[in-house]
């Protein structure tokens, strides 16, 4: 390995560093916030050395890993909303769990698994990634043991991720088969020589089962409602947002090197799966009252709207991006009033519980609705421009049906979001107030941390080109 | 034998034997490196892991009894005509000549160590990294459930010992009461 190429992995390193540092802190038993600030710094470090290394991308460090502007991106928005899924949890876990220090090392290994797929330029690394964030993601949604629901949560997804687990290996090993390589650049070759045989095919729909199972896309999708339900609300951001974003950045890269946007039957599934998403996610949504599964349908749906972008190709690739970037900071402020409404005994997912929030803590109710409005896509909101480029790329490919079916579905989804808007805004009952047993420095610093991504969101929403600029130059690296 | 006797370590001990035979029958092939492997990764660290697990686990004759329950043949029809199926095609393709022989290459220990240490050095690393994850997780939720044991044995018996659990109990049971309220 030569020096460039260990620059290259220089902020993977660290991340992978966080992990251990953690445990050593937990070995000369440190408190809660001396690991929650070492791990926040370290977050901070892995941000730094992105923006020390970035002169020397686009970096292959062969055989598995390839660092390169798209990775860049997508490991910057993941460590992005890592830092704010540990800011949550401090007062989450402080608040509920006895224990809270484990979580701290699950939570970088999580990261790292993710941030290892958006690098990821081999079959080897792809599946180690996905392990590495599956399995800490078993023991994270389990993590308060005096819920049934999270016990419940963990097992499903236990079961469904060691399933699709499965299915990834099996469609690896097809396709290992018919090409004789792991290699993304080296199967690409190997189809361009010798065409696409009937058991490649399958493989490649073996794989687009699991990624499928990763992303909850419709028909699979069945796990997502009970496991954001019963995980605890942080580990709920992380799911919606980390997991599924280096998900996504490395079926964008696979899909590249293959050349998936250009076979017929490949796109038709794809475009299958996506209305279907889009359709499925929105109606579930419809009359739910618990705003965890709400948050999960939606966000089903939300792929759905991606896969638009996706079909689209090299196109499409910016638009996804930026979607991603205001998806994620809209969950992340969402799951951020969760957890700051949620009691020690339940998370605050029930939907009366919400009645009226406006009149006892309009600042939440604010961040909270420019949320919500941002998931409906409401203009001057980050939601809007996010919406406009999947539907510009959408009509600059002539997918018709899909961008039909895209805002239909918007306008369903405009319904729940609104319901929930409405009842915000309703007369209050007489409910107890929260008692507040940390130090204020940390409720300071959430709503201060939550109140920078609203306006990061009316930011967004107002002046999106700056963003779209940036993404668009580390695209073209 | 392994999954048809009721008790866990009976069942174990048998699994140790079919582990030494099976690697018995790699030998007889002609590959020494992987039946020894197979003696050293199955049969050694996965036994101990298993007995490990049995033994914290503190299985009696309540399992036994509940294992016996389970093995209905409702429940094993259904694998063993699986099975049945895959060693039918197994017979058809013993006794259909027109294959060829296998290409086989034989590797050898050092190049896989190199492969493994040189080119796929950071694939190693991170199944490391997976292995921790794993760890981890499993002791958080391992840790549990004894403490759970702990806390309903308190909740019985009142005030044995002032830790920092009970406050926690404390607590949310005043809680309770005055969401009661």
């Amino acid at each position: 390995m030569t020096y460039l190429q260990f620059l290259a992995i220089l902020p993977f390193i660290i991340l992978a560093a966080a992990a251990i540092v953690v445990i050593l802190l937990i070995a000369f038993k440190q408190s809660h916030t001396v690991i929650q600030v070492t791990g926040f710094i370290m977050m901070c470090g892995v941000v730094f050395a992105m923006w020390y290394v970035r002169d020397t991308l686009p970096r292959q460090v062969p055989p598995l890993l390839v660092v390169d502007g798209l990775a860049a991106l997508f490991t910057g928005l993941i460590i992005f909303s890592v830092l704010v899924v540990g800011l949550l949890s401090y007062i989450y876990f402080e608040e509920r769990e006895e224990n809270p220090k484990e979580y701290y090392i699950l939570l970088f290994l999580a990261t790292l698994g993710s941030a290892v797929l958006t690098i990821s330029r081999h079959f080897i690394s792809l599946f180690i990634g996905l392990e590495l964030l599956s399995v800490s993601l078993y023991a994270l949604i389990a993590y308060l043991r005096n819920r049934n629901n999270a016990v419940e949560a963990g097992v499903k997804y236990l079961v469904l991720a060691a399933l699709s687990s499965a299915f990834l290996l099996f469609g690896m090993a097809l396709i290992y088969m018919e090409t004789g390589s792991m290699e993304f650049s080296a199967i690409a070759r190997a189809i361009d020589a010798s065409g696409m045989s009937i058991l490649f095919v399958m493989g490649i729909g073996l794989i687009l089962v699991a990624i499928g199972f990763k992303l909850a896309l419709v028909p699979f999708h069945l796990w997502a409602a009970d496991v954001y339900q019963g995980a605890p609300a942080p580990v709920t951001a992380f799911i919606a947002t980390v997991s599924k974003i280096g998900v996504f950045a490395v079926l964008i890269r696979f899909a590249d090197a293959i050349h998936l946007q250009q076979n017929v039957l490949a796109v038709t599934i794809i475009t299958i799966m996506a209305i279907a998403c889009m359709l499925v996610g929105n109606i579930l949504a419809l009359m739910q009252q618990n705003v965890k599964r709400l948050l999960a349908y939606s966000s089903i749906a939300h792929f759905g709207y991606l896969l638009v972008a996706f079909l689209s190709g090299n196109a499409g690739v910016g638009a996804a991006v930026f979607y991603l970037v205001a998806y994620s900071i809209t969950l992340l402020s969402a799951f951020g009033i969760i957890t700051l409404l949620s009691t020690a005994r339940r998370d605050a997912d029930d939907l009366s519980g919400y009645r009226g929030l406006f009149w006892r803590s309009p600042l939440m109710a604010a961040i909270f609705t420019v949320a919500l409005l941002s998931l409906a896509g409401i203009p001057l909101t980050a939601g809007f421009p996010a919406k406009f480029f999947i539907l510009t790329t959408g009509v600059q490919q002539h997918r018709w049906l899909l961008v039909m079916v895209l805002v239909l579905t918007s306008v369903i989804g405009l319904f729940y979001y609104l319901r929930v808007i409405s009842t915000l805004f309703a007369s209050p009952p007489l409910t107890p107030v929260k008692e507040r047993t940390l130090h204020p420095f940390f409720y300071v610093a959430t709503y201060a941390s939550l109140v920078v991504l609203m306006c990061l969101l009316g930011w967004l929403g107002v002046y999106p080109g700056f963003v779209v600029e940036n993404v668009r130059a580390f695209l073209s690296f | 034998m392994v999954i048809t006797r009721y008790h866990p370590v009976h069942a174990l001990l048998y699994l140790a034997v079919s582990f030494f035979a099976s690697s018995m029958v790699f030998l007889s092939l002609g590959a020494p490196f992987v039946a020894a492997l197979e003696i050293i990764v199955y049969a050694g660290a996965i036994i101990v892991l298993f007995i490990f697990v049995v033994m914290m686990l503190n299985l009696g004759n309540e399992t036994a009894r509940q294992e016996r329950e389970w093995l209905k043949p409702k429940v094993w029809v259904m694998p063993a005509v699986l099975v049945l199926l895959l060693l039918i095609e197994m017979i058809i393709l013993l006794f259909s000549n027109d294959t060829e022989p296998m290409q086989i290459a034989v590797v050898e220990p050092r190049k896989l160590a190199l492969s493994l240490y040189g080119e796929y050095i950071i694939a190693v690393e991170l199944t490391g990294f997976l292995l921790m994850a794993g760890i981890v997780g499993a002791a958080h939720i391992g840790k549990h459930k004894k403490e759970e044991l702990h806390r309903f044995l308190q909740n019985g018996q009142g005030d044995q010992q002032k830790t920092k659990r009970t406050r926690k109990t404390k607590a949310i049971t005043n809680e309770q009461t005055a969401l009661h309220e």
